[in-house]
């Protein structure tokens, strides 16, 4: 099915009223969570998913898909107003769009983020459409090797690449590797790692982890450090129409950024982060008057808050098109998918039609939706960031423990969640990334099975990853940005 | 060099360590592809103790790297009564919710986090907790059909 015929075939699915429902209150949540500081879309997507086996795949996948950018939007309010950004990926938009909320502007610099994240969005989703029938393409003649590869190559990029240590991202990634042992060999049929407890026969459910490391661990984070902390609210005066300067300001910063974040999250390297530090840079260096950087500009928030839309959206097309998650959230997604037994590839977009191309269109209406939630109605939102920090975060661990008993019904699922808080308390406190952990523990069993199968195909001659042009190009890639950050520190150092 | 930073090293490679050791247990024969089910597991652990050494390297080399530290001295400091308040709560919901039940349980673990998060209302804490546990036991129980324990209140189940 080509992009035009699959995009009106998934509106006439997204658009039935049952589906349109859960898109709406899957973006309303998202935006509720995305507004709430220390809750995001990964824990929200990870709490739900014991639903999933009530809910029927399309709606399901439809409401979880509104929640991950209903996050994105939401998240630019508490970073304007509170100056606490929610995520990393929104950490440039607090230099600028905070400073405009000081002096009184708070308004413009959320329509701005509102209207540049539909923008964003919006051509982010054409530009997936387009795409994603190319990978697919591409993809149907990727065999066991290449899936390795592109695996090796996603795993280098979001433990040792991004992020403050290379080693510390690196031991992330392996401690999500190593719960991800547990159960029964795919191939074999042995149980490893199980240690005789039938719990662990199954595997260690991603909603434990996810919740543990970011719900338990952040709470006790927050607790520990940061409950006697005051923290002061912008408040939301004047008007929040952008002037005819503001909108001149603004719209090219959109594109260029829109520009520099789908790529970046549509190839397998994942995060948001850069592109929106890019965009920051980008829009710094070209503006007219670079000295109203750092003291509220426009376009440091209209770019980057562009950028992180414009990212999140690329990040759909590893995850549809080739079954590769670069974002926890994209994993937990993936666990999701998996929940039903689906796997996300290049089959997806011939077995699952309705499902994928509904899920697309339904990202078209979401943006829409979103934008009214999030001009029209920002005051509600701005109550919601009100709500003081014990009643939060008690509730918010009422509803985290809620979605690991519902597992299994067991308590030794509350143990496990609160031994996965303790590590992340301990990964928050020393600096850990905790994305590589999560999408190590989805990711590397995949990778497994896809290394055992290609080496099947050889009859155990591991030449197979050096002789394929693709595979070999990646694997060659993946050193070359190890070995290069390393090379250029080296040589700097050298030459001063 | 930093206490916490040493036994983190540690920690990891003992970790790997500890996966090795279960790792030598499993079969190694795999068929077709010349390697079995303890391959995998063989490179995780030994990724593990790689990894753990260069933490530790760093550790006596001048202190793990780019570490973003919480200001000592300011409202950043350690509390630990908040970490056990917050801990309490969630042990107390393990012990109890399958024979007190959600709400039971639910009602305390609110109550104690709000306690820990500094909240010093802890009548009104219980009171939201309890409107709290008993909406999401009735939106469970009734409209999703996923049962949760009612233990010693009387809930429709």
């Amino acid at each position: 099915m080509d992009a035009f015929a699959g995009l009106i075939h998934g509106f006439g699915v997204a658009l039935q009223p049952l589906n349109l429902l859960w898109g709406l209150i899957g973006v309303t949540l998202g935006t509720f969570v995305g507004v709430l500081p220390g809750v995001g879309p990964a824990l929200t997507v990870a709490m739900l998913l014991p639903l999933t086996i009530k809910l029927d795949p399309t709606g399901a996948l439809i409401m979880f898909a509104g929640i991950y950018y209903g996050a994105m939007f939401g998240g630019s309010t508490t970073t304007i107003l509170l100056n606490t950004p929610g995520e990393s990926a929104s950490i440039a938009t607090a230099l600028e769009g905070n400073r405009m909320a000081k002096n009184g502007r708070a308004g413009p610099a959320l329509a701005t983020s509102a209207i540049g994240s539909f923008v964003a969005g919006t051509i982010a989703t054409v530009a997936l459409t387009l795409l994603a029938p190319l990978v697919v393409e591409a993809a149907l003649r990727f065999g066991p090797a290449e899936y390795f590869a592109l695996m090796v190559f996603a795993f280098t990029t979001v433990s040792a690449v991004l992020g403050a240590s290379t080693v510390r991202g690196l031991a992330s990634l392996f401690i999500g590797l190593l719960l991800g042992l547990p159960g029964i060999d795919s191939q074999t049929g042995a149980p490893r790692f199980a240690f005789g407890v039938p719990e662990l026969l199954d595997g260690i459910d991603v909603v434990v982890l996810a919740v543990g490391l970011f719900a338990v661990g952040e709470a006790l984070y927050v607790a520990a450090f940061q409950s006697g902390l005051r923290e002061t609210m912008e408040a939301l005066r004047g008007s929040l129409w952008m002037s005819k300067e503001d909108w001149r300001r603004s719209w090219p910063a959109w594109l260029r950024a829109t520009a520099i974040g789908f790529p970046f999250g549509s190839i397998p390297a994942g995060g948001a982060e850069i592109p929106t530090f890019l965009s920051y840079a980008t829009e710094k260096r070209l503006c007219k008057r670079p000295d109203e950087f750092g003291n509220g500009a426009i376009e440091g928030v209209a770019g980057p808050e562009a950028a992180n839309n414009a990212a999140a959206t690329g990040v759909l097309v590893p995850l549809l098109t080739l079954g590769i998650p670069t974002s926890s959230t994209a994993a937990i997604l993936l666990g999701a998918f998996q929940n039903y037994g689906i796997q996300p590839g290049p089959l997806l977009f011939q077995e699952q039609t309705n499902l994928v191309w509904g899920l697309i269109a339904s990202l078209y209406i979401g943006n829409v939706i979103l934008l009214i939630l999030n001009l029209p109605l920002i005051g509600i939102w701005v109550k919601v960031l009100q709500i003081p920090k014990p009643l939060l975060y008690a509730g918010i661990l009422v509803f985290s423990t809620l979605g690991a008993y519902s597992l299994h019904q067991s308590w030794v699922d509350l143990l496990t969640l609160y031994v996965f808080g303790l590590l992340g308390f301990a990964m928050r406190r020393w600096d850990f990334p905790v994305g590589p952990a999560v999408i190590g523990l989805i990711l590397g069993p995949l990778a497994e099975t896809q290394f055992r199968r290609a080496l099947s195909i050889s009859q155990g001659d591991a030449s197979i990853f050096f002789t394929q042009p693709i595979c070999a190009t990646l694997l060659a890639l993946t050193a070359l940005i190890i070995v290069t950050p390393w090379l250029y520190r080296r040589l700097k150092r050298k030459s001063s | 060099m930093k206490r916490a930073e040493l036994s983190l090293s540690l920690g990891v490679i003992a970790l790997g360590l500890a996966a090795a050791a279960v790792t030598a247990q499993l079969p190694s024969e795999g068929g077709y592809a010349h390697i079995g089910p303890n391959f995998f597991p063989g490179i995780v652990s030994a990724g593990l103790v790689v990894i753990g050494a260069w933490l530790l390297w760093e550790c006596f080399s001048g202190g793990w790297r780019s570490l973003a530290e919480p200001e000592p001295g300011s409202e950043h400091a350690f509390k630990p009564s908040a970490f056990v308040w917050v801990s309490a709560g969630l042990f107390l919901h393990m012990a109890l919710i399958g024979t007190a039940g959600f709400v039971i349980a639910g009602t305390l673990l609110f109550a104690c986090v709000a306690r820990g998060f500094g909240s010093a209302r802890p009548a009104r804490d219980a009171a939201l907790g309890v409107v709290l546990s008993l909406a999401v036991y009735l939106f469970f129980v009734k409209f999703l059909n996923v049962g949760l324990p009612a233990g010693w209140m009387p809930l429709p189940a």
